[in-house]
């Protein structure tokens, strides 16, 4: 439980961590090191150094005009509590009561999380229902990608190793309906299952556009083709659509499978979260634009 | 809190909810643990590991390691050829193989994380920078893994020396079995699988030692455990010393829960490579070593049988009980302590007399199995609560009526198996559990809930725990052994006192409730006491803290020894007071004749002259001071309860939602109310993981899956649900002040009520419930399959 030597560099500017990260091969990314540091302490990773992005002006703080916009330093506490994402964006703040823990989120960060691509993490999955995108800051410049670009598969993403991400932006999206599950065996758990959803209505409370985003269930956060299909052109709330589309939700979709839980066991629990969050998401109150 | 004094003043303190005198160091901070320890020159060690169920070692190459800037030395088995092995001989009885093991493993490994070899190096960074340069060839060989399979006739030996890998096959039975078998109107039979669980305290593990070469040797040894004397007299003869040469010191220790009275391979390898090296050497165990390489606990395969009239009778029990035992047999008190727990008390609170049981007690290549809170109680209790419900179903009648119909009566009571209980509120317990949960409105809920696809459930689980584990008790739980417990009191010539005792404290609060019982004993404010243990230096002899015991054996041996000392005291005020003995009372700290108010002499003054009065004191003082040192040798105590549980069952995802839990509790005269309700809720929260959350986890080529918290969940704030804590006084008919212990009670009876609550919730599933932990996965797979069984018929 004590890590493998590593370096420790903290840049003060973004130009600089970016150097620090090309000119040291194997570092990483320390963020607010609630992954990180565990997993070097099991020396299952054991990078060569530590860039600290934690001091470099302007990667955190939460900016509401339109969208939103949260640097990716930003503690999930932060953004937990704050009143516009509540307000304006409340899949979120749903998203981020079941990350961890007060002393996790006191210290882990928004943008963390999201580049640590654990498959069963929350906030990922809440990134593909929102249509997030990220900026990322590379040699030379930046580059935007897509949430649904961003993640590849266990702890992988686009980033490659001289990239970091900047900061996370998030369409507004108020009078669209939304609704957040999960199965953890215990609150703060890592989830065994988990969906985001979003569905757009017309005036008459028909699905124009959804959005089916699960998470712990796949090798990364996946949306559901197959059950987003379906919802478009029923109306939000109906019970049959739902059932129908809980059911079909893991449709072409590799199901996880470990010691612990089995991909049947995913497959169902899968199919009744989804269906009850489609069902709450009639009735949770909208976000306001 | 404010302390009311509404008992007469001959028990002060006993009985209060006095403050906790340890708390303000510990949660300031000021504990001082076994990691806090650092020695001039000290090394860490790290030790290299099986990744292997089992393996033969076929090279060991540390010149990697050693070439490592930082690492000091590398030691394995052949380096410690000269330590004797460690030998689990367990009880004082026959029908179980003694078990021997070096602390190093020599040419076969025995289970994942079994210790091969050991790193030391200048800071605890370069010791596990070290230990991952040791390359240790291995040839792996097939595992034992299956605690049945190993009873096999051709299974693969875990152990060659031994022949066999049954260690202990034990049988008993009272009355007549068989007979009531045949003739009962309804047989009712279980094979319930109690899983693998832990104590994972807060604190891992943890030893430094330190050697000095002088006077033929000497070791000091700290190390976080619940028995200082105990772990000297195990270790020192591996060693290869006297008792005299070695100083066990156990200074806080951050939770126990029965993982630390054991003795640990590291608790030898330590020392010997203290002395090996020339330095002291401190290891500081990591969680995956805690959870791989501590102990293991309740891996259990359960048969049980109920022998019943059709009025709900039960007329006989019968219960095999296989456990799981792991590569070796735990030193001191092997795997017994969970499968021969299970059997003997197999009645409970419950008058059948025709009761039999059988135990095995298969080595396989997983962890040990160890004494870890509620022990072999806890698979028992569930084995039998468990199948009690499931003959209340069968038989259409009401689970808790028909408890009661069996229920043995309140006063003393000797079990078929001759344990004689020193009386309780059995019936009274879970009656009082009932009217908490409100039963009689229960079955109206819980069949309105059904109506709107909710499964809510209600279960219960009565309850005896043995407590004041002693020479007596251990005698009837068919452990014999020989338990010696002492205390020494002394008043310094200042008048405050020090009591020492060879019990611990690590958690239990024994610095108050110790304190309490001298103080009440002596009659001197108990500010003036103070409590020292755990240290074989400065503590009189005693056997340590583990099996519920030690508010039995504290307040028996002090009662003893602080009464000598008591009346010394009223003797020398006696004399300064210049009344008759007979009218001295001694309040307070200070001492006044009755019925004149004003003529008094305090403490202090007393014990001055105790010590100093030269020939006017009475002979015996003039010998003894006022130190005096006693023991104390309880008869059997048992204390008992009830738990209830209401759960509500998701059945689509298998989640359970423990919606209350009632814990009735009767552990005779409570020394400390708040102490006592703080062992309670702790143990039930345990019970909740046991029944819910905890699972070691081995995949079956033997490796080992559970090894982090992020795999192995206990309950935290949010799974234990606000406690509805109730109590019961039946004072003890045999104990000093009639105290019986309370540690383990609601490991013991939370996970039956749990498992009987899930059980009852999904009655209209005709699920069996037969296994713990009860997981989503396991619970939706039953579901699964019953729904087929329905579809299918
Ligand atoms: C007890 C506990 C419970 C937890 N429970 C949950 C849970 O239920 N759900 C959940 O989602 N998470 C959970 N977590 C993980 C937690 O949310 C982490 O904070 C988060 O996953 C990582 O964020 P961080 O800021 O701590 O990143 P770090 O740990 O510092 O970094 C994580 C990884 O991301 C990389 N990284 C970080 N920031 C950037 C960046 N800006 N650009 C590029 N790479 C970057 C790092 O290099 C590293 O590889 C839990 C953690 C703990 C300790």
């Amino acid at each position: 439980m004590k890590p493998a030597q590593f370096d420790y560099l903290r840049p003060g500017s973004l130009a600089e961590a970016i150097e620090a990260l090309g000119a040291n091969p194997d570092s990483k990314v320390l963020a607010g090191g609630q992954s990180l540091i565990p997993m070097m302490n099991m020396r299952l990773a054991r990078p060569s150094a530590l860039v600290d992005i934690g001091r470099i002006d302007g990667l955190a703080g939460i900016s509401a005009n339109g969208s939103l916009r949260v640097g990716a330093t930003t503690r999930q506490a932060e953004v937990l509590a704050d009143a516009t994402v509540q307000r304006r964006w409340p899949l979120i703040t749903a998203a981020l009561r079941h990350v961890g823990h007060p002393a996790t989120r006191a210290r882990g960060t928004f943008g963390g999380s999201i580049a640590h691509a654990e498959p069963a993490a929350e906030l990922p999955a809440a990134m593909l229902a929102l249509d997030a995108a990220f900026t990322v800051h590379r040699p030379g410049g930046t580059r935007t990608v897509a949430a649904t670009d961003f993640f590849l598969g266990h702890y992988t993403t686009v980033l490659a190793e001289d990239e970091l991400l900047g900061h996370v932006d998030v369409p507004a999206l108020g009078g669209s309906h939304w609704a957040f599950a999960e199965v953890a065996r215990r609150h703060g758990d890592y989830a065994l299952t988990g969906v985001a959803v979003r569905l757009t209505p017309d005036a008459d409370g028909v699905v124009t556009d959804a959005r089916v985003a699960l998470f712990a269930v796949s090798s990364r956060p996946v949306r559901s083709a197959a059950a987003e299909r379906l919802l478009v052109g029923t109306r939000v709330g109906d019970a049959e659509a739902a059932t129908a589309a809980g059911k079909v939700a893991l449709d072409d979709i590799e199901v996880a499978e470990d010691s612990f839980v089995s991909a049947t066991y995913r497959t169902e629990a899968t199919a009744a979260i989804v269906r009850r969050a489609l069902l709450e998401a009639a009735t949770n109150p909208k976000g306001e634009n | 809190m404010t302390i009311e004094d509404t008992r007469p003043r001959s028990a002060r303190y006993v009985g209060r909810s006095v403050q906790r005198v340890e708390d303000p160091r510990l949660l300031s901070g000021q504990g001082r643990y076994v990691d806090d320890i650092t020695l001039p020159g000290m090394l860490h060690a790290a030790f290299v590991r099986s990744p292997h169920a089992r393996a033969r070692i076929l090279n060991i190459d540390a010149s990697d390691a050693l070439a490592l800037d930082g690492v000091v030395a590398v030691y394995t088995a052949a380096d410690l050829a000269w330590l004797n092995p460690m030998v689990a001989t367990g009880p004082m009885r026959d029908g179980i193989l003694a078990h021997s093991r070096t602390p190093l493993a020599t040419d076969v490994v025995r289970h994942v994380g079994d210790p091969v070899a050991v790193v030391l190096a200048r800071s605890p960074y370069l010791a596990e920078d070290g230990r991952d340069l040791v390359d240790v060839e291995y040839e792996p060989l097939e595992p034992v893994l299956d605690p049945l399979a190993a009873l096999e006739p051709d299974s693969p030996l875990v152990d060659e020396a031994l022949g066999t890998n049954n260690i202990s096959h034990l049988e008993e039975s009272a009355g007549d079995v068989e007979r009531a078998f045949a003739e009962a109107d309804h047989v009712t039979r279980l094979r319930f699988h109690s899983g693998r669980s832990t104590a994972a305290p807060i604190e891992c593990r943890g030893v430094v030692a330190k050697y000095e070469d002088r006077a033929g040797g000497r070791y000091t040894i700290w190390a976080s455990t619940q028995m200082p004397h105990l772990l000297r007299m195990f270790v020192a003869p591996v060693l290869g010393v006297p008792e005299g040469r070695v100083t066990i010191s156990s200074p806080d220790v951050g939770g126990a829960f029965g993982l630390k009275c054991t003795v640990f391979p590291e608790d030898v390898v330590i020392p010997a490579v203290a002395k090996l090296s020339g330095r002291p050497v401190k290891w500081i165990e990591d969680r995956w070593e805690n959870l791989a390489a501590g102990v293991h606990s309740k891996d259990m395969i359960c048969t049980m049988e109920i022998a019943a009239k059709a009025d709900g009778t039960m007329t006989a029990f019968r219960g095999h009980f296989v456990t799981d035992s792991g590569a070796f047999s735990s030193i001191p008190f092997t795997p017994l302590v969970d499968s021969q727990c299970a059997g003997i008390y197999l009645t409970s609170c419950y008058d059948v007399r025709d009761v039999a049981y059988s135990v095995d007690n298969p080595l396989t290549n997983k962890c040990q199995i160890g004494a870890v809170r509620g022990v072999g109680w806890v698979p028992g209790q569930l084995a039998r609560e468990v199948a009690i419900d499931q003959l209340a179903r069968e038989l259409g009648k009401d689970p808790v009526e028909l408890r009661l119909q069996n229920m043995i009566g309140p006063d003393v009571y000797t079990t078929a198996f001759g344990q004689t209980y020193d009386g309780g509120s059995y019936a009274e317990a879970l009656e009082k559990a009932r009217d908490a949960v409100d039963y009689a409105s229960f079955r109206e809920r819980q069949a309105k809930a059904r109506e709107e696809g909710r499964y809510i459930g209600v279960g219960f689980s009565p309850f005896v725990e043995p407590t004041g584990w002693a020479t007596a008790s251990a005698a009837a739980g068919g452990l014999p052994n020989g338990y010696y417990d002492t205390a020494s009191v002394t008043v310094e010539p200042d008048g405050s006192v020090t009591v020492t005792t060879g019990l611990h404290s690590h958690g239990q609060g024994h610095e108050t409730t110790l304190a309490q019982v001298t103080a009440d004993e002596l009659g001197v404010p108990m500010e003036s006491v103070r409590v020292v243990f755990g240290d074989t230096d400065s503590s009189v002899f005693g056997m340590g803290t583990y099996a519920s015991r030690s508010a039995v054996l504290g307040f028996g041996s002090i009662r003893e020894s602080a009464g000598q000392v008591r009346d010394r005291l009223l003797r020398l005020a006696a004399i300064l007071l210049e009344a008759d003995p007979g009218d001295v009372e001694l309040v307070d700290g200070v001492a006044g004749v009755k019925g004149v108010p004003g003529k008094t002499v305090p403490l202090q003054q007393i014990a001055l002259f105790g010590y100093f009065g030269g020939t006017a004191r009475p002979e015996d003082v003039q010998r003894d001071a006022l130190t005096a040192t006693s023991g104390y040798s309880p008869g059997e105590t048992y204390a008992n309860g009830c738990a209830a549980a209401v759960v509500e069952v998701d059945v689509e995802t298998g989640l359970v939602e423990v919606e209350q839990l009632v814990a009735v509790e009767d552990c005779g005269v409570q020394l400390n109310p708040t102490i006592v309700k703080g062992q309670v809720a702790g143990a039930i929260a345990n019970g909740i993981g046991v029944a819910l959350l905890e699972d070691l986890v081995y995949e079956d080529n033997g490796e080992f899956v559970s090894g982090s918290l992020l795999h192995y969940l206990y309950p935290s704030t949010t799974e234990v649900p606000e406690l509805d804590l109730l109590t019961i006084e039946t004072p003890s008919a045999v104990s000093v002040g009639g105290v019986k212990g309370v540690g383990e009670a609601g490991t013991i009876s939370a996970p039956a009520a749990i498992v009987n609550a899930i059980a009852d919730a999904l009655s209209p599933f005709g699920v069996v419930i037969d296994r713990t932990p009860v997981t989503p996965e396991y619970l939706r797979r039953k579901l699964r399959d019953a729904e087929r069984t329905r579809e299918a018929s």
